[in-house]
């Protein structure tokens, strides 16, 4: 009997160990562009609730530029990478078979900032205006075209000024008129500077979204069709993974913040923030308990920020604020889903800056759904 | 004796050959790496994508040549380069020379000089696109700032450099502070002026592209930018050897300025 029970004990020691073995997380590199950052929430959120590794994946983040990172996941250097969807036109113009895969972003985050003083209640009245971008390139300059194009001008109808990633100190030194910038997150830097009465005459900006004229593709999920071919469970359950971690962050923004702080070195957190971002993180998630709708929730985000505003300093919660600007820009019925015409919209934006290098293609194999609504489609 | 003779044709003829062979080494090596990265291409070793095939990127060079997009890149870039080096060196080659006069002005300077030359270039240039504007000054700017220290640094070399016992032979001649500088210091320093000079000429190149980086509207800087933004590689390689070009030309340009310059050093010697 004893000799029995030791065979089975040892069998299901073995079977056990067997599973263990059989079942290893996959290392997977996921490329970001910018540097680590709040804004990148989802991803920390993944790695730190565990979304990713529930999926199967050991997740290391790494930032490099946008061409960097589609040429590299283009050659199969990494599995998963995060552009914008124009980067992915202007690479498959030029022969680079990457798809898009998760649309992280759902508005486009590019935005034309300028003082409240100017009253631009007309994007024909940026005639004749000083302009700055960061440079003929990337987000802010495909933005930008298409703010003019939607009000019936062209570049050559303003002042364009290069100006690098430099927005808020120009804007405020009053060396340009307006500014393309990140809707989530300058306005927010220009108006703190304005608040402490350190941008010059500027008191207030104004801001108008490029998402507000016209729906662009914006950030998303890309991986070669090589990848999706070889593996395409693994780019569903990457996606899923992904889904879920967003979903999160939208839901509990205190909680997505605090698992941020362990990946972005700058971001404020002493003592006091984090007690109370904890506490704040377990309130919501008892409220999301209750299954509230989309807009309850974005109602519990804001409420949120004015507790704490209440205790602490508004330089102390920029960061947080610019994360839940950011939400506002991942927010969705159906998350991570892009549609046919906002590829369309962009397509032709970087046909009118003459950026195409090539012939296209068919612009829906740039792009699939299938993969975060789990092969349902 | 006769024998003597006849070897002395076969060893001009070995030398001249030498001389040949030394003056074709470089083509060589060109040729070398131009066939290695045909072969890495053509056998498909690293992804097209990364490396695109020599005849892809003279194609681009074509391209780029006809629609006039290098030549208007190329002149912003060499004008800033040249202003900047210009302003630079001459800056370097003032406070060199004080500093090599006066020791106590090293021990104000220096802090200031070395802070600056020791923080990378790329780290505080967006500051100097902000303070002195998107326009092309902030380019001179970043360049000037980084042959600057090239320049300082062999000055103060050169000049103190200058034999002690030639300074006591001008003052007993009883030669002005121009005469000592212009026949003494002058041509003693020269050899490490112009070793530091070609220093700074390949260092101009990557001023003025660092400053194109952070924000401008045209330039070499900005077509890499562009050409990779549109994964247009070919053309970021034409960029990056025009790059090289510009560097190598000035640094020959240098070299042969030194050549001729100090000619009746090596005839002396």
């Amino acid at each position: 009997m004893f000799k029995l029970i030791r065979i089975i004990s040892l069998f299901a020691l073995l079977s056990a160990w067997i599973c263990s073995a059989q079942a290893p997380l996959a290392e997977e590199r996921i490329l970001l562009t910018f540097v680590p950052n709040v804004q990148f929430a989802p991803f920390y959120v993944g790695i730190e609730k565990g979304f990713f590794a529930k999926a199967g994946f050991d997740v290391r983040l790494e930032h490099l530029q946008e061409p960097e990172v589609l040429d590299l996941v283009a050659v199969r250097q990494a599995d998963f990478g995060v552009v914008s969807g124009e980067q992915v036109i202007l690479a498959r113009s030029r022969g680079r078979d990457v798809v898009y895969i998760f649309e992280w972003f759902q508005q486009y985050p590019v935005a034309l900032v300028h003082s409240d003083a100017l009253k631009l209640t007309d994007l024909e009245q940026l005639r004749g205006l000083k302009v700055g971008i960061p440079g003929r390139f990337g987000a802010n300059y495909s933005g930008l075209t298409t703010l003019l194009s939607s009000a019936g001008l062209s570049e050559s109808d303003i002042e364009v000024n290069e100006i690098g990633f430099n927005a808020a100190e120009v804007v405020c030194l009053g060396a340009v008129d307006a500014a393309m910038v990140y809707a989530n997150n300058e306005p927010l830097q220009i108006r703190d500077r304005a608040a402490a009465g350190d941008c010059g005459d500027i008191t207030d900006v104004e801001v108008i979204t490029v998402a507000s004229q016209v729906d662009l593709v914006s950030n998303g999920l890309i991986v070669s069709r090589s990848l999706l071919e070889a593996a395409p469970d693994s780019a569903t359950a990457m996606a899923l993974a992904l889904k879920e971690a967003l979903q999160f962050s939208i839901n509990n923004p205190a909680a997505a913040y605090l698992a941020s702080l362990r990946h972005v070195d700058t971001l404020p957190g002493d003592e006091s923030l984090i007690a109370e971002l904890e506490a704040v993180a377990e309130r919501q998630a008892q409220f999301l308990a209750a299954k509230p709708d989309r807009a309850g929730v974005a109602e519990s985000r804001a409420e949120l920020l004015r507790q704490l505003a209440e205790q602490f300093d508004a330089s102390v919660l920029t960061q947080f604020q610019v994360l839940l600007n950011t939400i506002e820009l991942w927010d969705a019925d159906q998350l991570g889903v892009s549609a046919l015409a906002s590829w369309e919209a962009m397509r032709d934006t970087l046909a009118l800056m003459g950026f195409l290098g090539g012939e296209l293609g068919d612009l829906s194999d740039a792009f699939s759904n299938e993969y975060v609504l789990g092969g349902s489609e | 004796m006769a024998k003597n003779e006849s070897t002395r044709p076969d060893t001009a003829r070995f030398i001249a050959h030498g001389t040949i062979l030394r003056r074709l080494s470089p083509l060589a090596t060109v040729l070398v790496l131009l066939l290695a990265w045909h072969w890495i291409t053509d056998w498909r070793l690293v992804s097209r994508i990364l490396i695109p095939p020599p005849a892809a990127v003279l194609e681009a060079f074509t391209q780029a040549m006809v629609d006039g997009t290098l030549a208007r890149h190329t002149t912003t870039t060499l004008g800033e380069m040249m202003v900047g080096l210009l302003f630079g060196v001459s800056v370097g080659l003032a406070i060199g020379y004080a500093i090599a006069k006066a020791p106590l002005l090293e021990y104000i300077l220096s802090p200031v000089i070395v802070g600056f030359q020791s923080t990378p270039i790329v780290a505080y240039a967006p500051l100097l696109i902000i303070i002195f504007g998107t326009g092309p000054s902030s380019k001179v700017v970043t360049t000037a700032v980084i042959v600057f220290f090239p320049t300082l640094v062999n000055t103060i070399v050169g000049i103190r450099g200058v034999s002690p016992r030639l300074r006591d032979l001008m003052r007993s001649l009883n030669a002005g502070r121009w005469q000592v500088l212009l026949k003494l210091e002058l041509p003693s320093a020269l050899p490490v002026l112009l070793a530091g000079l070609k220093t700074s000429t390949t260092l101009a190149v990557i001023g003025a592209v660092v400053g194109e980086f952070v924000g401008s509207g045209s330039g070499l800087g900005v077509l890499v930018i562009s050409a990779r933004s549109q994964y247009d590689t070919p053309l970021v390689y034409v960029t990056v050897l025009t790059m090289t070009a510009i560097a190598l030309s000035l640094y020959s340009l240098v070299a042969l300025v030194e050549w001729r310059v100090l000619d009746w050093q090596r005839r002396s010697a």
